[in-house]
């Protein structure tokens, strides 16, 4: 290269095209051509260790080896190959946490909860579990979201905040349920029946409007008491809402800005009954000591009892 | 001047290239636009506005389709049928189908845009249009090879150009691309929906052998063939190597074909392919530097240009972009770097330094030199230019950056284990990690759109030029008759 700067004028090809177009001849440069050769011996190299050509239904092995462990517990040494480097992998994972499951799976969750040693694992595992598989709906942390899932973080549980009832939700999903009222109640029925439950509030509603409510929710018209109990704070066995508390999953309350906008998401909920509360089965998807670690952390989030 | 202008316009077929060169521009404003809303829905999502036509996962293959073949193709027709006339000396062998290539493509791209819109895809890669459009393609794309072919044999020098052998691979590669990429069976004659032909890992595999040439014969090695052009042209300066030229042109064409497996490293497919890929794509490095350094080395001797000649800067910038992706591109085929780099930002950060960088660098610059010269006047506005290229390189630069940092916090992110071996942190934190470097992004964006927009005024101000003095001229002609 340095020799043809030194020369006055390099060698076209002698070509021209369009007027102008013409081209040196230049040498390849040589940092270029050893580059090229370079990665074809990296290649070369390459496919002696691994796998790489098909041959004849089969294909070159390479002479790089891994030694894994399969699920039967025999140790194999085997060219490499990206199936056992996983195994590998994986049974690493897997006894890294080995002591603290097999701790776990002979402990109630009680104990769990109240064992410092295993406190920080539970925090770590439980976060990741979490993320994974309840906060698409929870949402991350556990705060729940207006008409959608539950927040898990305050002391309000629908179907009971102890660690059994808990360990049974996730292990078994839930699905609430309550019957729509249209056609049963007339308007002035339902709007009578919100106002009694907006009373347990502080919302300024007619207080006759609302005394009639109360009625109407103990009586077999509106047999309201049924499900939601005589003093209206709900039944965790049947996941019936505490309806007294101020704190709202399905009817958006805290958003409406009037009295009358209270109501009507009352009302609607009243008018068009429940189905959608449903929270799918874990059992069989995460294993027994997760579903152990998971409850342990959701009570922890707060408002466990 | 005019004269000779006059009798080339006679001697070669511009009108479509006239049409290919507007409608490149076109496509680069809505493609781009598109690109920014899109950009804009990942950082702020409340612009999907609950409207399903316009959500991010209808509208970003319209993106992609407006821009690569919209923009990209128009371009590449566009330059490849002014460079086959030009070097060839002779005139399109086929005018009807020369049109037809050009009626067939837009119609292609436009009813592939408004078919995503309302939810029809093949979800394949850069090959979402379903398979009447397909076959329109198909059909398109055989008259292009006609019109090419046909129109090289007319020609009146003993030698091919080398830009010719570029664009000539490309529509060939292209046509068996396409071709087996879309090899579907129609749920019936009257439905858009179809199913592919092969099934699980094979499908996957035929995917992305299409879906990686596409990038190395459609983005790499026809704007290869407009380089080879455009520069020596723009810097009056032979081309540095014809040697090298060859070499690298057969190393690429061959090696390229091998590496499209690397898209789908520590998948289902089998360890043999994914060594292949990775290897071929670590050999492949040198060759497509070949394209580089024959470039950056015709416009040496022309380094005072850069002070003065936008155009140039485009060029110059363009294959330093090249040269970078097509660094950082064996890099990410290695499948260790992959196992961090896939399925993050860093893959569309990639992908924009060689769309952004490259391609749309290279076809601005080759559209600041043909443009004027096809309707015989100058650029509108040399300052314009200037303009242009600092806010398309601030718009890439920015582009690239935040997809980088996203990349790699992404990738690191979703395999930082703690202490017990759980992972640190759950997908929406690294969601949420991301949501400044996608503003960075949209904003990098609109930088790029916004030197487009400059880019399509200029244009249309030349057009007008150029149509005004060619009236002038033929009234004085006239007049002169008449005296």
């Amino acid at each position: 290269m340095s020799m043809q700067k030194q020369q006055q004028q390099p060698q076209t090809t002698g070509h021209v095209w369009d007027g102008d177009l013409q081209e040196y001849n230049n040498p390849l440069p040589n940092w270029w051509l050893i580059g090229f050769y370079l990665t074809v011996i990296f290649a070369i190299g390459y496919w002696f260790l691994y796998p790489a050509w098909p041959i004849a239904g089969t294909y070159t092995k390479g002479f790089a080896t891994i030694r894994y462990t399969n699920d039967k517990g025999v140790t194999k040494t085997v060219h490499w190959n990206s199936r056992a480097l996983l195994m590998e992998e994986t049974n690493a994972a897997v006894a890294k946490q080995k002591p603290y499951y097999d701790k776990i799976g002979s402990m109630t969750p009680e104990q769990i909860a109240k064992d410092p040693d295993l406190n920080s694992f539970v925090i770590s595992a439980g976060k990741s579990l979490f993320s994974d598989n309840c906060a698409a709906c929870h949402q991350q942390g556990g705060v729940g979201k207006m008409g959608f899932a539950p927040n898990l973080t305050d002391d309000d549980w629908l179907y009971g905040g102890h660690f059994d009832q808990i360990q049974q939700t996730i292990t078994l999903g839930r699905h609430g349920y309550m019957p729509p009222f249209r056609g049963v109640l007339n308007d002035q029925q339902m709007t009578e029946l919100a106002d009694y439950v907006l009373s347990f509030t502080k919302v300024p509603v007619n207080p006759e409007s609302a005394k009639a409510g109360d009625a109407l929710f103990h009586s077999e018209t509106a047999a309201c008491y049924y499900c939601h109990g005589a003093n209206a704070k709900g039944r965790t066995v049947i996941g019936s809402a505490n309806l007294t508390d101020n704190i709202w999953l399905w009817a958006n309350v805290p958003a409406a800005k009037t009295v009358a906008d209270k109501e009507d998401a009352i009302k609607h909920v009243i008018t068009n009954g429940l189905h959608k509360g449903v929270m799918p089965t874990w059992g069989g998807r995460l294993s027994a000591d997760q579903i152990k670690l998971l409850t342990v952390y959701v009570h922890d989030l707060g408002g466990g009892q | 001047m005019t004269a000779t202008e006059m009798g080339s316009n006679e001697q070669y077929n511009f009108e479509v290239v006239k049409k290919f060169a507007f409608m490149t521009i076109i496509w680069g404003l809505l493609g781009m636009s598109i690109g920014v809303y899109i950009a804009s829905e990942l950082a702020w999502p409340f612009m999907n506005m609950d409207i399903p036509y316009i959500t991010f996962g209808r509208l970003r293959p319209a993106h992609t389709s407006s821009v690569i073949f919209g923009f990209g193709g128009s371009a590449l027709f566009a330059t490849s049928y002014y460079i086959v006339q030009r070097t060839c000396q002779a005139r399109l062998v086929s005018d009807f189908l020369a049109s037809f290539t050009f009626w067939g493509w837009q119609a292609a791209i436009i009813m592939g845009d408004i078919s995503y819109m309302l939810g029809h895809t093949q979800s394949r890669e850069y090959a979402e249009m379903e398979w009447p459009i397909d076959i329109l393609i198909e059909i398109v794309w055989v008259s292009y090879l006609a019109v090419f072919v046909g129109t090289i044999m007319r020609r009146k020098q003993p030698h091919i150009y080398v830009a010719n052998w570029f664009f000539m691979s490309f529509i060939l590669a292209t046509a068996l691309l396409h071709t087996f990429n879309n090899l579907a069976i129609p749920v019936s004659l009257f439905h858009m929906k179809s199913y592919s032909l092969f099934s699980g890992t094979q499908d996957a595999m035929t995917q992305w052998w299409y879906g990686h040439n596409a990038v190395g014969f459609f983005l790499t090695a026809a704007f290869l063939g407009m380089m080879y052009y455009f520069v020596p042209k723009q810097a009056g300066r032979p081309i540095y190597s014809y040697r090298l030229s060859i070499v690298h042109f057969w190393a690429l064409s061959f090696l390229y074909m091998w590496v499209g497996a690397h898209h789908l490293h520590w998948t289902a497919l089998p360890d043999w392919t994914s060594t292949l890929a990775a290897t071929f794509s670590i050999m492949l490095l040198l060759p497509s530097w070949g394209g580089m350094i024959n470039g950056i080395m015709t416009l040496s001797g022309a380094w005072d240009k850069l002070r003065t000649d936008p155009v140039m800067r485009f060029m110059i910038v363009a294959l330093s972009f090249y040269g970078m992706a097509t660094f950082e591109g064996p890099l990410m085929a290695l499948k260790d770097v992959n196992a961090l780099s896939h399925y993050t930002d860093w893959t569309v950060g990639h992908v924009h330094s060689g769309a952004l960088g490259w391609v749309a660098m290279i076809s601005f610059g080759s559209l600041y030199h043909m443009i004027p010269r096809l309707w015989g006047t100058k650029l509108w506005s040399e300052k314009l230019v200037g303009v242009h290229f600092w806010l398309a390189t601030i718009g890439v630069l920015m582009y690239i950056t935040a997809m980088w940092i996203s990349g790699i916090t992404q990738g690191l992110m979703w395999r930082a284990f703690d202490q017990f071996g759980n992972l640190q942190y759950s997908f929406v934190e690294s969601v949420a990690a991301m949501h400044p470097l996608y503003e960075m992004r949209a904003f990098g964006g609109m930088f790029f759109l916004s030197g487009m927009i400059l880019m399509a005024i200029n244009v249309m101000m030349t057009i007008r030029q150029g149509s005004t003095e060619s009236a002038k001229a033929t009234a004085a002609k006239l007049s002169m008759v008449n005296a």
